[in-house]
């Protein structure tokens, strides 16, 4: 194995989220040693970013040994659990941090190169680390997961550092899950979905109204509900529902990747945006680019006649 | 919401709120010549989405408090930031910051997470600040790490992802984390305590005339390297872990069928007609 080829090492079970497989196939990329390092609960007891950080930051230099230590890569899925402990990892390894990568390359000499998108999506940079140990967050969706080697057989788990037991840093209290609140999302199988470029609480009718002629439910991007123009039970994404609907009709809305990891398995997704870069035009089987306020009651319009409504 | 506690005694709590100014989410960014760098001249900056919700938490806290009687909190506004920064921070002493600090030195600039939260938690530190509020995430670099950066150098307890924030005695603070698919946590961290706060936390306030004539008087310290005690290798350019080669406008397309140009009705009765074909209607 050559010397300048990094020690790429897999964080498993890191949150819930996208799986291991992708963040393998990413390793893979980057170098033939792989190795796999398991955060377990029961072992660990429970989350805090400092201990975690602390106690896979001390398993990696523990694996190093002695000497000057190989170049590590250390890769996690990009869960909301891994994005609140990594950056912390990465001072603890004296590591370069780059989250949600959607790219990565390696030139075979020690040269690592990642891509991430920067000002949500509107352009994508090349980002090269200047140390010798780099920890990144992997994007869900960016790397196929049939892609992925098979897992390396040796497997570490890793523990508690012995001084840290005991230390609470956080202490969690209790657990909410989500509200349904009369909205079958999940269920539906057509969505209509009100994005920012609605542009107001009393806008939001234009999609309602579409969603009425279409049978469809209506759902709502995270800064519709955050703005307060639909209640959060609305909300499509990563942190509101997964759906995938048979139609899934966007209007006004970009496309960023926390949306569109709660609805890229819808089977036709349907794209209004005045925008014809927006990111959403790149998963949409259809896309109108032009001003949602003109479209859509014009399909309103359509589908009503069509009905003799 | 969480449920009230009993007041408790504060004297002399300082909460610090880190504000970013980065190009307004609206407009599309040209790539400068150098070929990795936006071309910031025509560039309308604003306030971070998530900063202002950090910044509008902080004023709730602080007239919770005063509300219960327990001592008004000192609320700091920190930037870091070529000269042009102050206008947010300007903004922020509006809006009711107490006061502002500046981290100007040019060697502060192109830094990344590493070394950002360097600067600032050295800032945050000299200014002995016992809860610091940030963004989840910048709208331009989005690397949702330099307040967990803060917090490490500093050692203090962290959260992202914030969705409440209470005061609940004068060394605590209770919280709620948002999970994925919409599940939060309750959580209580000791103080001092670093917390990201998520967008939809609160709706931010705009600031008034009033508030915009007193800011004006309101102390706007400048901070260098110097004056924070850190090394100019450490912060910056210099300082960063990473190094940004190349920026790149993302391919479009890859996608479906693109209906564009036409009138509205005529690009409804296409798209019908599509939906249609695939037994949709
Ligand atoms: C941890 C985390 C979790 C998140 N979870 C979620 C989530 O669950 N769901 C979610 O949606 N987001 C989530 N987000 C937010 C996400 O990053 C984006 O900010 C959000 O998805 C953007 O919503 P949007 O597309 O409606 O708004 P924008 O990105 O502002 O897009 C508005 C679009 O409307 C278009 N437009 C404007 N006017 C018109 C018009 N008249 N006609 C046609 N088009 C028009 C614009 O061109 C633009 O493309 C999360 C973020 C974080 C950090
Ligand atoms: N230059 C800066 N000045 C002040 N605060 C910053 C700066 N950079 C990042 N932050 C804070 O850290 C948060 C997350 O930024 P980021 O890690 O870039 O996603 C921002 O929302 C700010 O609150």
């Amino acid at each position: 194995m050559s010397r300048t080829e990094p020690v790429v090492w897999i964080v498993e079970n890191a949150g819930s989220g996208p799986g291991s497989r992708e963040t393998l196939a990413c390793g893979r990329i980057l170098g033939p040693d792989l190795r796999l390092a398991l955060l377990d609960e029961e072992r660990l007891g429970p989350y805090s970013p400092g201990v975690y950080a602390e106690a896979l930051g001390a398993l990696i230099v523990r694996e190093n040994g002695d000497g000057e230590p190989p170049s590590t890569v250390v890769l996690l899925p990009h869960t909301y659990q891994a994005a609140e402990f990594a950056p912390q990892l990465a001072l603890r390894l004296g590591a370069a941090y780059v989250p949600s990568i959607s790219g990565a390359a390696a030139d075979g000499r020690g040269g690592l190169c990642f891509r991430r998108s920067i000002l949500q999506a509107r352009l994508q940079a090349e980002v090269r680390p200047r140390t010798r140990a780099v920890v990144a967050t992997v994007q869900s969706g960016a790397f196929s997961s049939d892609e992925a080697p098979a897992p390396p057989e040796r497997v570490v788990e890793v523990c508690l550092p012995a001084d840290m037991e005991g230390q609470p840093e956080r202490e969690t209290l209790g657990r909410m899950a989500a509200g349904a609140g009369g909205v079958d999302l999940p269920g539906a199988e057509r969505i209509v979905t009100a994005g920012r470029g609605v542009g107001g609480a009393d806008e939001v009718s234009v999609a309602a109204d579409l969603a009425a002629a279409l049978g469809a439910e209506l759902g709502a991007s995270r800064p519709v509900v955050d703005n307060g123009w639909l209640p959060r039970e609305h909300q499509v994404g990563s942190s509101g529902h997964t759906v995938a609907p048979d139609l899934y009709v966007a209007l006004g809305v970009s496309g960023s990747i926390q949306h569109l990891m709660g609805m890229s398995g819808s089977r036709i997704i349907v794209a209004v945006n005045n925008d014809p870069e927006a990111p959403i035009f790149s998963v949409a089987q259809y896309g109108v680019v032009g001003d949602l306020h003109e479209v859509a009651p014009a399909l309103t319009r359509l589908l009503n006649e069509r009905a003799g409504r | 919401m969480l449920p009230r506690q009993q007041p408790w005694e504060n004297p002399g709590l300082k909460i610090g709120v880190c504000i970013k100014q980065v190009p307004d989410s609206d407009a599309h960014p040209r790539i400068a010549d150098t070929g990795r760098h936006i071309d910031d001249r025509e560039v309308n900056w604003v306030i971070s989405s998530c900063d202002l919700c950090a910044l509008e938490e902080a004023l709730l806290l602080v007239e919770a408090a005063e509300k219960a009687g327990v001592g008004r909190p000192e609320l700091i506004a920190f930037s870091l930031g070529p000269a042009r920064v102050e206008e947010a921070l300007r903004k922020a002493l509006a809006l009711g910051a107490d006061r502002a600090v500046h981290l100007a030195d040019a060697d502060f600039q192109g830094g990344d997470a590493l070394a950002d939260g360097r600067a600032l938690a050295a800032a945050i530190d000299r200014a002995a600040c016992d809860l610091v509020l940030a963004g989840a995430q910048s709208d331009d670099l989005g690397q949702a790490a330099t307040p967990a950066v803060i917090a490490g150098l500093l050692g203090r307890p962290y959260a992202w992802l914030v969705m409440a924030v209470e005061l609940e005695r004068a060394d605590s603070v209770r919280i709620v984390r948002e999970l994925e698919g919409g599940s939060n946590e309750v959580l209580r961290l000791g103080l001092p305590a670093v917390l990201a706060v998520q967008a939809g936390i609160n709706k931010p306030r705009f600031a008034s005339l009033r508030g915009a004539l007193q800011a004006r008087r309101k102390p706007l310290e400048t901070v260098d390297c110097t004056t924070l005690g850190v090394e100019a290798g450490q912060v910056g350019e210099a300082g960063a872990g990473t190094e940004t080669t190349a920026l790149r406008v993302p391919p479009t397309g890859g996608g479906g069928l693109l209906i564009e140009g036409d009138a509205p009705e005529t690009a409804a009765t296409e798209l019908l007609a599509h939906l249609e074909r695939e037994a949709l209607l």
